[in-house]
């Protein structure tokens, strides 16, 4: 997939003219794809009607996500609904999640809610990129859950990564044997990991407005099959 | 090839001391200059001229006018405003290649003012702050409050970080570390980590080249990509401080380990601490890289053997399958020796069984890297013996041999034996496995960088060259 850098620099000009700072999870991954990066496709729905169209483009069942900049964890914050398989149960989400959302953060300004295709389960890693004070853009590679989050077992790089460096952090880190294929399960996609990595390394060297970006959890899928961005957190620097 | 004037800072063939002895409250230069003072005069082996302000000490001059004319290094070991005072008149006087400025509390226009005085007469300088500069091959020593400095050696340090440069040195001399060049850049508005790291990369004297640095002290992407020229020529281990106060009050997924990360993309062997620091260093200045993570333990008696092997299967190594033909030979000679892997020998083995079975094994095409461990108890032979080691390494020069002497008069007496004759020794399993480890990197770095058995003959001869130059000097 080409990069097109005209339409990630729109992205990121209409968000700053907007006053806002953090692009809305579609908006994030408008930017992703447009770089080549493969993303669960998404959509933003205003209103429940809106949420059942863009439902049927997709395709039933659907998961449907709180859609604000002001709510980072949408799990906690009740903003979360899988597997919703008819017009009946999107009604009713949308309808959950904003109130959840309101009860959550009274103030949080709230732009609706996404709708995104449902994908299988893959293998849940984290990609992620921010700007380094003093190396600038530096890249992170690492498992998602309790991994990530209570034995910290990510690995780092500065970008532009070469296909090697890539390829050293998906190896480096301790849970890589769960990515290699463990008691008989297949081996993951490690080159559409790598390829995902050297882009994300890419897009935050291109645009170093970009001071944060989470890729959690990406979907990677047995060899072959690909790797795909389920969620996208992208946060851009002040003032710039 | 350097440019003279950074050459000047660490092989100055004549060097002014500029200082003022008179000891002041809250003032920490005379006693800075003092010292320095005491130590050039122990172990400098070029010309020196000595300026004492206030006169006070013996055998030197109390006017800067008494100075050369031509000069290589001018130190000047002062408050910031006598150091720029002093600088005008000298450099009024004498012509000067480079200068090192021992100073701590200069103002940024105060440093600005410095560094275009520098600029405009073409000098190169190093400091303003408490930087040092040790060159055990011409005794120059210029590092405040040093004692001794360390003995020769192959391996060539640069600090880029506040308050540890002068420990590392003091720590480097009492453990028999062999040292280069030992050189304290912090905060220096010319000749900093950048420089010195393309320095050292290029001189001959400096087989391998150990850098410790604070995040927040080298100059980002410039400092590494110095980083990376000089892993092409050189090994390169580094020790890199990753903390800073917002990491440490606020900590999170991202802190504390991207600069660990950037040294090692930059092509470095990542220490974790202080003495792997050193123990790394030690590997890489006396033995060759390592092929492949194959290796044989011959251990004095099987308890070292078994924590040897523990220590190196922790660090990804694996116990190679030692060829028939070797086996059988030790077998028929030595029928007490158990020649599987890790061996271990008999306390009745002697000096001929030792050199033996270790000439076997290193020569087997399934070994690699051996590692030899003794414990003082079950270790028969005297600490003058363990030569023998030297012996067994130069008949196969290709593959690293490293010692571990479990003990602590032992460990003491074998390295006194072994550090001259290119042997690194140890006193702990995990300590020479941390050391082999370094050594399997270089070997890997050498394989990805597709470097032809022409190249490796010339680090083969390069390690030869430096042994020759240092260690039996």
């Amino acid at each position: 997939m080409a990069t097109d850098r005209k339409k990630v620099a729109e992205i990121l000009a209409s968000t700053r003219r907007q006053g806002r700072r953090v692009l809305l999870e579609h908006e994030a991954k408008q930017v992703l794809s447009a770089w080549g990066i493969p993303v669960a496709r998404s959509e933003l729905a205003r209103d429940a009607s809106e949420a059942v169209r863009i439902a049927r483009e997709l395709r039933y069942p659907v998961v449907m996500k709180i859609a604000s900049p002001d709510i980072v964890h949408k799990s906690d914050a009740g903003g979360v609904r899988v597997g919703l398989s008819s017009e009946l149960e999107v009604r009713q989400a949308f309808d959950e999640i904003l109130a959840n959302a309101r009860a959550y953060r009274p103030n949080a300004n709230i732009a609706g809610v996404t709708v995104q295709e449902y994908l299988p389960q893959g293998k849940e890693v984290i990609v992620g990129a921010m700007q380094d004070p003093s190396f600038g853009a530096t890249v992170m590679f690492g498992l998602g859950g309790i991994w990530v989050e209570v034995l910290k077992d990510v690995s780092f790089r500065l970008a532009p990564l070469t296909a090697e460096d890539a390829k050293e952090m998906i190896r480096e880190i301790k849970g890589y044997p769960v990515l290699a294929g463990l008691r008989g399960e297949p081996q993951v996609d490690l080159d559409a990991i790598a390829d995902m990595l050297q882009k994300v390394g890419d897009l935050a060297c291109e645009f170093s407005e970009i001071a944060e970006l989470d890729l959690n959890p990406v979907f990677a899928f047995d060899r072959g099959k690909g790797a795909i961005a389920i969620d996208a957190r992208m946060i851009l620097k002040e003032g710039s | 090839m350097a440019e003279n004037g950074i050459r000047a800072i660490f092989e100055p063939k004549s060097v002014i001391l500029i200082g003022c002895s008179e000891v002041r409250k809250a003032d920490v230069h005379a006693t800075f200059f003092r010292s320095i003072v005491q130590a050039m005069r122990r172990f400098y082996k070029g010309k020196m001229h000595v300026v004492d302000l206030s006169g006070q000490l013996d055998g030197t001059s109390r006017d800067l006018r008494a100075a050369p004319r031509k000069l290589d290094l001018a130190v000047l070991v002062l408050q910031p405003k006598q150091a720029l005072n002093c600088v005008r008149k000298l450099l009024n006087r004498s012509a000067v290649k480079a200068m090192a400025l021992i100073s701590s509390g200069f103002t940024e226009d105060q440093a600005e003012q410095l560094s275009r005085t520098a600029v405009k007469r073409g000098i190169r300088v190093l400091g303003p702050g408490i930087v040092g500069v040790v060159n055990t091959s011409n005794g120059l020593c210029l590092m405040p409050k040093l004692r001794a400095i360390p003995r020769r050696g192959a391996t060539s340090f640069i600090v880029s970080g506040q308050g540890v440069g002068p420990a590392m040195v003091d720590w480097a001399h009492l453990h028999g570390i062999g040292v280069g060049k030992f050189a304290v850049t912090e905060g220096s508005v010319d000749v900093g980590a950048v420089e010195t790291v393309r320095y050292l990369a290029e001189e001959k004297g400096s087989r391998v080249i150990c850098v410790y640095a604070e995040r927040t002290s080298v100059d980002g992407r410039r400092f590494l990509q110095a980083l990376r020229e000089a892993s092409k020529q050189k090994p390169v281990v580094a020790l890199g401080c990753d903390a800073t106060r917002s990491t440490l009050a606020r900590p999170s997924i991202w802190g504390g380990r991207i600069f660990s990360a950037a040294l090692k993309q930059a092509g470095a062997v990542l220490a974790g601490n202080i003495q792997e620091f050193f123990d790394m260093a030690e590997a890489l200045a006396k033995q060759p890289p390592l092929a492949s993570d194959s290796i044989a333990i011959v251990g004095s008696a099987e308890g070292p053997a078994m924590l040897a092997a523990e220590a190196v299967r922790r660090e990804g190594f694996e116990l190679a399958r030692l060829s028939e033909g070797v086996i059988k030979s030790i077998k028929r000679r030595y029928p007490d020796v158990c020649p599987d892997n890790p061996i271990n020998l008999t306390p009745n083995a002697g000096a001929n069984c030792y050199g033996f079975v270790l000439g076997r094994v290193l020569e087997d095409p399934q070994v690699n890297g051996l590692m030899v461990v003794t414990a003082f108890d079950s270790c028969p032979l005297e600490p003058e013996e363990m030569r023998l080691l030297a012996d067994v390494a130069k008949s196969v020069e290709e593959k690293p041999v490293v010692n571990v002497a479990i003990g602590g008069d032992w460990y003491v007496a074998v390295r006194d034996v072994l550090r001259d004759i290119g042997i690194p020794v140890y006193d702990l399993p995990e300590r020479g496995a941390k050391a082999l480890r370094a050594l399997r990197w270089y070997g890997k770095l050498i394989a990805e960088r597709n470097m032809t058995s022409g190249d490796r003959r010339v680090i083969l001869n390069g390690l030869r060259d430096v042994r020759r130059r240092t260690f039996f000097a």
